[in-house]
């Protein structure tokens, strides 16, 4: 790439993220410029992804193969994603529901039995099995097997729905509570954490594109927004002043 | 010329000798012997997709030391031999094979190798294939071999390893007949969930305000549980705005929960006796890249300034950037999602948040429909199964650990283990 593509780039880069940071202070045409460009260019991507890595090598080659079996492995799924189409024409819309009731009922039959093995045996294995050894474990081994197996079903008191949580159940459940908020803190601080990492990040290319090399991209752009508040908000206030 | 003789002599006698001693120090090639394994099979790994074979054999008093290297050849029963696994004796034994015990022998006193071609072979085994098999065992400096026997692989259609699986599936969907046909004949208590309580309020207000009421699906696709369950809140949301006669934006990620929410929308205000006021750009599709979504629909709150927001359904880092601009226009704002970690944002930006499973309970607590209530019913009796199954479980084990009951805990295991 010549350096003044690479220049023009930067210059591209540090807009469009200070754009989007503009919305910090207030909507502005700015940021809207970000959005739109934003939306466009990510369906655009979507567009290009689904039609060579989906539509041609899992559609239009089989279907131009010659070999009868993958034809005919295509033609019905792909009569059914065509049946989605229907949608806009609202006389025929009628036949999208056959690419949807197949799609409903295939997400269904493949989550059930995933679902009973992964969130209901496994995690019943998982909570029980330190206590196969229980006596060979050390104290703070003890003590978290049992935190996890009471943990488990306090929290799953708290998600029953069949009896009114009162008496000791209302304490079960509290407790329930507390476990629930110590994941939900430790989940929370860890996420604060990496997006920091992802902020610090914009910002150092923010400042690598305010130096000489780039002609102070950042800096330039950062004094253009401010001047456009600045100017917009002056001329706000006149208008209200007139207008009173 | 004597010097030359003698020189001759030397070279010749050195040679011979040399040429002797070689032929003294060469190691005779060990015979390799025949031998008989008991019971020796060559079979097709029972209840997988036909990428294994399995060979086994009785383990008797003269193995007892030795060396067992199995070779496979998909080739021929004279070439194309690969050392497919090489163990020792009292190793491989058939209560390794990771199969259930009621689906297969696990008899300790018998050995059984599992044969993965994909791994034998470096590529993927995808049809019916031919085998064979010997076993060269290494007992000391005697080698022996055994016959060489054959078999093919080739998928099963049933997984009796799952039985397992099936039969909770079995009792889970005999429940759920059983809890439909109680919930039509009487109604079904479910307890009181507080943020969907919020829900009229929230629909309320933003009609006293006039403002829009923004609900936002997240960015699932329509086989996440989520995502069905927020449709099914939408349609009551959606019933409740066309009944107070006020306006729902609902803004899409993905094309195909927007087709699905169109109808659900268009039918909840058919049901709610106002189809009239039905509009198709209640539902807009926006786009299918997660933080241009996000802008976007940023965007729109901070225009349109709703009176309330709902987020139900699966997000993942676009819920707080989504909350927070809710927030900031002073919206009162419903969220729900199965999403754990996206869960602590929720609860910081906004009024109510539904958890998890009380996100799956919504649509069964505001519509009271005898189907969607019998489900959660079912969730709930297999979250008591789940409860008394850990409690009752885990005291046996400790009870057995202290007694020593040898195998409680491997037979728990095996009827828990998923394969």
């Amino acid at each position: 790439m010549s350096e003044g593509m690479i220049i023009f780039g930067a210059w591209i880069a540090a807009a469009l993220t200070l754009f989007l940071f503009s919305f910090l202070y207030k909507d502005n045409p700015f940021f809207k410029i970000a959005e739109h460009l934003f939306i466009g260019a990510g369906m655009g991507w979507y567009f290009q992804t689904i039609f060579y890595k989906i539509m041609i090598p899992k559609i239009w080659e089989p279907l131009h193969s010659g070999d009868p079996f993958k034809i005919f492995m295509v033609v019905i799924p792909a009569l059914l994603g065509l049946s989605l189409i229907t949608q806009f024409i609202p006389k025929i819309s009628w036949i999208s529901r056959y690419g949807f009731t197949f799609m409903m009922g295939y997400s269904a039959g493949m989550a059930i039995p995933v679902g009973l093995a992964t969130d209901f045996m496994n995690q019943i294995l998982g909570t029980i099995e330190p206590f196969a050894n229980f006596f060979a474990l050390s104290g703070w081994q003890m003590f978290n097997a049992l935190a996890i197996a009471i943990g488990t079903i306090c929290v799953l008191f708290y998600f029953f729905f069949s009896v009114e949580h009162k008496g000791a159940g209302k304490k079960v459940s509290n407790l329930g509570i507390y476990f629930l908020m110590i994941y939900f803190g430790a989940s929370f601080g860890n996420t604060v954490m990496a997006r920091f990492s992802l902020l610090y990040g914009r910002f150092d290319t923010l400042v690598n594109y305010s130096s000489a090399k780039y002609f102070y991209a950042t800096s330039w752009i950062l004094v253009g927004l401010t001047l456009y508040f600045v100017a917009e908000k002056l001329i706000t206030s006149a208008k209200r002043e007139t207008a009173e | 010329m004597k010097n030359t003789l003698i020189f001759l002599t030397a070279f010749l006698t050195f040679s011979s000798y040399s040429s002797f001693a070689a032929s003294q120090n060469k190691v005779k090639p060990a015979a390799i012997s025949q031998i008989e394994l008991k019971n020796f099979e060559a079979l097709d790994f029972p209840y997988d997709k036909g990428e294994s074979g399995l060979l086994v054999w009785e383990h008797t008093p003269e193995l007892e030391g030795a060396q067992f290297s199995v070779l496979v050849s998909t080739v021929s029963d004279k070439e194309g031999w690969i050392e497919a696994v090489k163990f020792s004796a009292g190793e491989n034994t058939a209560d390794k094979i990771n199969l259930p015990f009621w689906s297969f022998n696990k008899n300790k006193n018998k050995y059984a190798v599992a044969l993965e071609f994909n791994n034998i072979l470096s590529s993927q085994v995808k049809e019916e294939l031919n085998y064979f098999a010997k076993v060269k065992i290494i007992k000391g400096k005697n080698i022996s071999e055994t016959k060489v026997l054959s078999s093919k692989i080739k998928g099963n259609w049933f997984r009796a390893d799952r039985l397992n699986n099936l039969i909770v599936f079995l009792v889970v969907t005999l429940v759920f007949f059983i809890v439909v046909s109680h919930a039509k004949k009487k109604g079904l208590f479910i307890r009181r969930i507080a943020g969907l309580d919020a829900i009229d309020e929230a629909i309320g207000r933003a009609t006293e305000m006039g403002k829009p009421i923004f609900y936002v699906p997240g960015i699932g696709v329509m086989s996440q549980i989520s995502t069905i369950a927020s449709t099914f809140v939408l349609g009551e949301v959606a019933k409740k705005v066309a009944q107070y006669d006020s306006y729902i934006k609902v803004p899409h990620y993905d094309p195909i929960v927007m087709t699905v929410s169109k109808e659900i929308v268009k039918q909840a205000y058919t049901e709610a006796e106002r189809p009239d006021s039905y509009k198709e750009d209640i539902n807009v599709f926006i786009s299918h890249d997660q933080f241009s979504y996000a802008a976007n629909v940023d965007g729109l709150i901070s225009r349109e300034k709703p009176a309330a927001c709902f987020y139900i359904g699966y997000f993942m880092a676009e819920s707080l950037l989504l909350a927070e601009v809710g927030a900031s226009i002073g919206a009162i704002q419903i969220a729900g999602t199965d999403v754990d970690h996206q869960l602590p944002f929720f609860f910081t930006a906004c009024d109510y948040t539904l958890i998890g499973e009380e996100l799956y309970a919504a649509g069964a607590y505001l519509s009271k429909e005898p189907m969607l209530v019998s489900a959660l019913k079912v969730q709930d009796f297999g979250k008591l199964v789940f409860m008394i199954s850990v409690a009752v479980f885990s005291l046996l084990l400790i009870i057995g650990a202290k007694m020593e009951w040898k195998g409680l805990a491997g037979i728990l295991t095996e009827i828990l283990k998923v394969y």
